[in-house]
């Protein structure tokens, strides 16, 4: 289900084997969106904010997977909106212009048009949308703002090691490919997803899902409850008028 | 003057404007929302607006819809050899030339109805109110979502043939919405073993 409307489709790049876990993207995502940070208690990781938050758009989750050449080993991925091309929160979304595609291929949101249902979090496979105090959805909107006046994202941009790149999404993937990265994560998933992931080990391993998918109920709602709500009401008005035409109304003189 | 004979109470009368009323409103705001539409929106001042009325909306039709069953609830579960001889003739809807079973205060179809619109209204409306208030339970959210939506579905088909039915369909029903009565000879002839039963025939 590619868009159109997204020829030239931007993405960002992770590549996590480069990430040094200095949380410089997370620094900066606050800092261009006027975030606030938020208390958190040590939970034994250095993982903090512990998830994504109505105020942290962007994450690095920690994982300690000790293999048997390195005992400890400490895997580091950015995680954030995933960009989807066919988006869970687009598709449930009730509210016109809530969440909509940027011409860049992003999933924005536009707090004002938000009605506050929630619908977008449970229809999200990679549990991203947050509601932040006013009871309105925030999430990455890969810095729309920026990237409109040609710049990068701002995590890309303070991004030391190259474990964060911004692009053209096609040549980002194909570049990766050349690289030697032989699982390109999110490059068919969800019609191809706006932050794509490099990676030469499992992706299982540092915590992605494995094959993302859109609720079944809300692939069902969409492609048969929705049509059924039009065809079913048309269908019901036109029977009744071919039955005022064909049967004709009930005459009390005709009954026994 | 012409005798009368009164099928619906002042309580059922304006009950049943509530619910119709309420009902309309909800389908209406929940077509905007199905389908994003900006006009429906427009209508009720914007989405954000057309969400706490079609919340609160949906507080008073699920209320009224308990409060028919004072009306309605013990008539629905009663049926009788006529009621499934009415069935074979299909009501005598799609022929006027067949012959129909003679009828209590209602008849099958709409005693049906009613209990279609009971249980989808009480589906409808718990799912609405998880949808609602409800934080932080995915599996319950998405459920009530799919119900929410198949309640729908349910309504959009059994409502618009209620109304044929009782309006373009059978001229002089509407009037009982409306003040409650009909002239004691038409309901000689539509409810004949209600009228043997209330002692008139």
């Amino acid at each position: 289900m590619a868009n159109d409307n997204t020829k030239n489709r931007k993405a960002i790049l992770v590549t996590p084997e480069v990430c040094i876990g200095c949380r410089a993207c997370q620094v900066a995502c606050k800092s261009w969106n006027q975030l606030p940070g938020i208390k958190t208690k040590n939970n034994g990781t250095y993982q903090n904010p512990p998830d994504l938050a109505s105020a942290a758009f962007n994450i690095i989750r920690y994982s300690e997977v000790p293999s048997e050449k390195n005992p400890v080993r400490w895997l580091f991925v950015s995680r954030r909106c995933m960009h989807c091309d066919d988006a869970g929160c687009m598709k449930i979304c009730p509210a016109p212009g809530a969440l909509y595609r940027t011409k860049e291929g992003a999933v924005a949101f536009d707090r004002d048009k938000c009605i506050g249902c929630k619908l977008c979090v449970n229809a999200c496979p990679f549990d991203v949308p947050r509601y932040d105090a006013d009871g309105k959805v925030t999430k990455c909107h890969l810095c729309f703002d920026r990237i409109g006046a040609g710049m990068q994202p701002a995590c890309v941009k303070t991004c030391p090691t190259g474990a964060l790149r911004f692009g053209d999404r096609a040549e980002l993937v194909s570049t990766a490919k050349k690289d030697g990265f032989g699982t390109i994560y999110g490059e068919e998933d969800l019609g191809g997803l706006g932050t794509v992931y490099a990676f030469k080990e499992e992706p299982k391993l540092y915590g992605m899902t494995d094959d993302p998918a859109i609720p079944s109920s809300v692939v069902f709602w969409h492609t048969v409850l929705k049509p059924f709500a039009v065809a079913g009401l048309g269908g019901v008005v036109a029977a009744a008028a071919i039955h005022y035409l064909a049967v004709g109304p009930h005459k009390e003189e005709e009954e026994v | 003057m012409t005798e009368m004979v009164r099928k619906s109470s002042g309580d059922e009368i304006l009950n049943h404007w509530v619910l119709a009323v309420s009902c309309i409103l909800l389908i209406i705001s929940g077509y905007g929302f199905l389908f994003q539409t900006e006009a429906i929106g427009s209508l009720f001042g914007g989405f954000n607006t057309m969400k706490t009325v079609h919340n609160w909306v949906g507080v008073v039709f699920i209320l009224s819809l308990l409060f028919s069953m004072r009306h309605s609830f013990k008539d629905a579960l009663e049926y009788d050899e006529d009621d499934r001889q009415w069935f074979k003739v299909a009501g005598g809807y799609l022929s006027h030339k067949v012959k129909v079973p003679p009828m209590g205060k209602y008849n099958p179809g709409q005693k049906l109805y009613y209990l279609a619109i009971l249980g989808a209204g009480i589906a409808i409306a718990l799912s609405g109110f998880a949808i609602w208030l409800v934080q932080g339970n995915q599996t319950l959210i998405l459920i009530s979502h799919l119900v929410h939506n198949v309640s729908f579905c349910i309504f959009i088909i059994a409502v618009p043939v209620h109304i044929y039915l009782s309006t373009l369909a059978n001229p002089g029903t509407f009037q009982i919405m409306v003040n409650g009565t009909l002239p004691l000879e038409v309901a000689k002839k539509r409810y004949p073993k209600w009228m043997k039963a209330a002692g008139k025939m």
